[in-house]
């Protein structure tokens, strides 16, 4: 078990700079996820983290200690990736064996340890398989096991469920998630799926472009998020986003004027999640234009005065017809505003009708 | 009286459907019949020398072609692949097409049995077990009609079997290590001039190599390597390796590096991590690489005539060339046929016995 910490962390491939001073502290135990949409450098971090990648510039600690130029080998993490990773011409176990093979670990406390880790993600049935014989669930699990055989200081988990169908994947998630708890080792997950990340880590790391964008947890992200990136990047259906001015308290979106308290004056983008808006009695004029039906919760899209707005109301019937004439209500509270010039939340600003 | 009416045109609908379905049938069974024409058209130019080839290989006696065998043989084998051809379009399911073709040839190799069996011997193969087989023949040949005829000394063919091997062995192994390592670089690490040296790889496989006669001669010469099986083995692995390098560098391009950067973070080093993780996904590879360089150098015949002027030094390619073009064997044929039969049976195993992984090479060797 270790923390992590990077120190002032570059990265760059040839004149591409693919992470610009990376600072962020993992405490011992804990489960976070690189949250970001590809390109973000998310992957690179990890492969850092993994020693496969060198950084160009800072440090990167492992219990305060800089282990920068520590081989891969040296650093006893365990990793999964996206595409299992499996050797194929070795079985199951010979699979889970080979990194205690390499570590010369004693043939009778290699096998217990095999049969812990089997046992652990319940492949013991599976052991004298290929993995082109298994599918891909037991694969990741075979990958787990082979990543947990070593007793890693450090778990490091890429895209890990990208390649499971939705049903598994849910499965999966939750069996991580436990498993990660009750060994207590500290996990890094990588991944572009936002529910992935919410779900499974204590903490997210949201990150564009080679930059930690915002730290926080799921409720952080998902309420107060700190620019319009990650406002726009967490939550499906999307949230609402509407540009528009302010000018001495009152916000102009479209056709529309709004109040808005404490907003300073400028180019101003207003944002709200759909689930935040309403249908009702009083508020926006508008007309819905389309009906999307999505399980437990009907999308409405509706046409207002400041623009095409995504309505999210509870219930599996729709209890509105596409065209009918509506009015959209909305809580102070759940308004968010950014900045247009540096895409930042300010911090303060509500609108409201 | 309506559902009468409903019921005929439904009849009237079903035998429609099924003169659509005869038709399919009959197309299906016409296509499967046009493809085995082209491939019989195809492989006859090839079958034919070779069944020659063997039938005078287990015949021929010292005066001449035996038409006794050869006619009677092709009389047998012609009707008998015309009627698997016909049998192939007349079958209606798999299974009956099997039963056909193998009653077809069982009867065909029954008549072949009867009528040429007892005309086969094995005395052409002499030359196996004896040395002098030519001074034999000479001897027979100059008494009859070339007095003063002096007979051409051959090797033990054992030792011309020797050299092909030591050649053919000794470059696929330098070839299929080197490639090896080379096409791993290749694909794995980025350097200048990548593609370039990759193109220029090629071009130089496109050269025919015979061009380099000269050059190579006088190179051996002053590395005073001339008249040794070593110089071969040199100019073969030069002439193949660009090539083998290039596929072997497909091989590995196909093995993901999520598996090797698996293996660095699991403990190993980067040399254990090729030697454990990734050379075993291209095993399939080497051995189609490897079936291909000693085939290569078992026929290899213009560098071995003219780097080598002792008999000591011949090959299975040279033995045959001289077997054929002497004068007195050339009436043998045979001997000559004997010869060719043992010289091509090493290609034909190793063929046969990795056609599956040269088949693979086709397919991921390309992918460069």
């Amino acid at each position: 078990m270790a923390s992590i910490e990077f120190r002032h962390i570059q990265k760059s491939f040839g004149a591409v700079d693919v992470i610009h001073d990376m600072n962020l502290t993992i405490d011992d135990g804990e489960f976070v996820a690189l949250l970001g949409p590809s390109g973000c450098g998310k992957s690179t971090s990890l492969f850092m983290l993994a020693g496969i990648y060198l950084p160009s510039g800072g440090d990167l600690l492992f219990d305060g200690h800089r282990v920068n130029e520590v081989e891969a080998r040296d650093r006893n993490v365990g990793i999964v990736f996206q595409s299992y990773a499996l050797y194929p011409h070795l079985s199951v176990r010979e699979n889970i064996r080979f990194p205690l093979r390499l570590k010369k670990v004693p043939a009778a406390e290699a096998e217990r340890r095999i049969a812990e880790a089997a046992e652990l993600v319940q492949i013991a049935e599976l052991m004298e398989r290929r993995p082109s014989a298994l599918s891909g669930g037991q694969q990741q699990r075979v990958a787990l096991a082979r990543a947990l055989v070593k007793d890693p200081t450090l778990l490091l988990l890429d895209e890990p469920l990208s390649n499971l169908d939705a049903t598994l994947r849910l499965t999966m998630r939750t069996e991580i998630k436990s498993l990660q708890e009750r060994l207590g080792v500290t996990t890094v997950l990588v991944t572009h799926d936002q529910i992935e990340a919410t779900t499974m880590a204590d903490r997210i790391i949201c990150m564009r472009d080679g930059r930690i964008e915002q730290i926080g947890s799921s409720d952080d992200l998902y309420l107060r998020p700190k620019s319009l990136f990650v406002a726009s990047f967490i939550g499906s259906p999307p949230i609402n986003l509407i540009e528009g001015q302010v000018e001495n308290g009152r916000l102009t979106l479209g056709e529309c004027t709004l109040s808005a308290g404490n907003a300073p004056i400028g180019e101003v983008t207003a944002g709200i999640r759909p689930e935040h808006l309403t249908i009702g009695e009083e508020g926006l004029p508008g007309r819905i234009v389309q009906i999307e039906p999505m399980g437990r919760e009907i999308l409405y899209v509706v046409d207002t005065g400041i623009g095409q707005l995504r309505v999210l109301e509870p219930g599996s019937t729709a209890t509105h017809r596409s065209g009918e004439q509506v009015s959209i209500g909305f809580a102070e509270d759940n308004t968010l505003v950014f900045d247009n010039v540096n895409g930042e939340r300010i911090a303060d600003a509500r609108f409201s009708l | 009286m309506a559902d009468v009416a409903s019921l005929a045109a439904a009849a009237q609908g079903q035998e429609h459907w099924d003169r659509l379905a005869a038709r399919s049938a009959r197309e299906r069974r016409m296509r499967r019949g046009f493809l085995y024409v082209f491939l019989i058209l195809a492989s006859l130019p090839v079958m034919v020398p070779y069944f020659w080839l063997g039938t005078l290989a287990f015949s021929a006696h010292l005066s001449g072609v035996d038409t006794r065998v050869l006619w009677p043989s092709i009389f047998i084998l012609v009707p008998s692949v015309l009627l698997t051809w016909l049998w192939a379009i007349a079958a209606r399911t798999p299974r009956q097409a099997l039963i056909g073709w193998a009653v077809i040839w069982v009867v065909a190799i029954a008549i072949f049995a009867v009528v040429v069996g007892p005309s086969l011997h094995l005395g052409n193969f002499r030359f196996l077990y004896n040395p002098n087989f030519n001074a034999e023949n000479e001897n027979i040949v100059a008494a009859e009609d070339n007095p003063g005829f002096s007979a051409t000394s051959f090797p033990w063919v054992w030792t011309a079997f020797a050299n092909s091997l030591i050649i053919a062995g000794g470059a696929t192994l330098i070839v299929i290590i080197v490639a090896s390592l080379a096409g791993y670089y290749i694909s794995r690490f980025q350097y200048r001039f990548r593609t370039t040296s990759l193109a220029a790889m090629l071009i130089l496989h496109a050269f025919p190599a015979t061009v380099l006669l000269i050059p190579i001669f006088i190179l051996m010469w002053q590395l005073g390597l001339l008249n040794t099986l070593f110089a071969i083995v040199l100019v073969i692995v030069g002439i193949e390796l660009p090539f083998a390098v290039f596929i072997m560098k497909g091989f590995f391009d196909a093995v993901p590096w999520e598996i090797e950067m698996s293996a660095l973070t699991d403990g190993a080093t980067r040399r254990q991590a090729f030697f454990k993780v990734v050379l075993p996904q291209v095993v399939n590879g080497m051995i189609a690489v490897s079936v291909f360089v000693f085939i290569r150098g078992w026929e290899e015949f213009v560098f071995v005539l003219v780097l080598s002027t002792q008999q000591a030094k011949w090959t299975m390619s040279l033995y045959t060339f001289f077997v054929v073009e002497e004068n007195s064997l050339g009436v043998d044929y045979g001997l000559v046929s004997a010869v060719a039969v043992f010289y091509i049976l090493p290609s034909f195993v190793l063929y046969t016995l990795a056609q599956k992984y040269l088949l693979q090479m086709t397919v991921s060797g390309v992918k460069g």
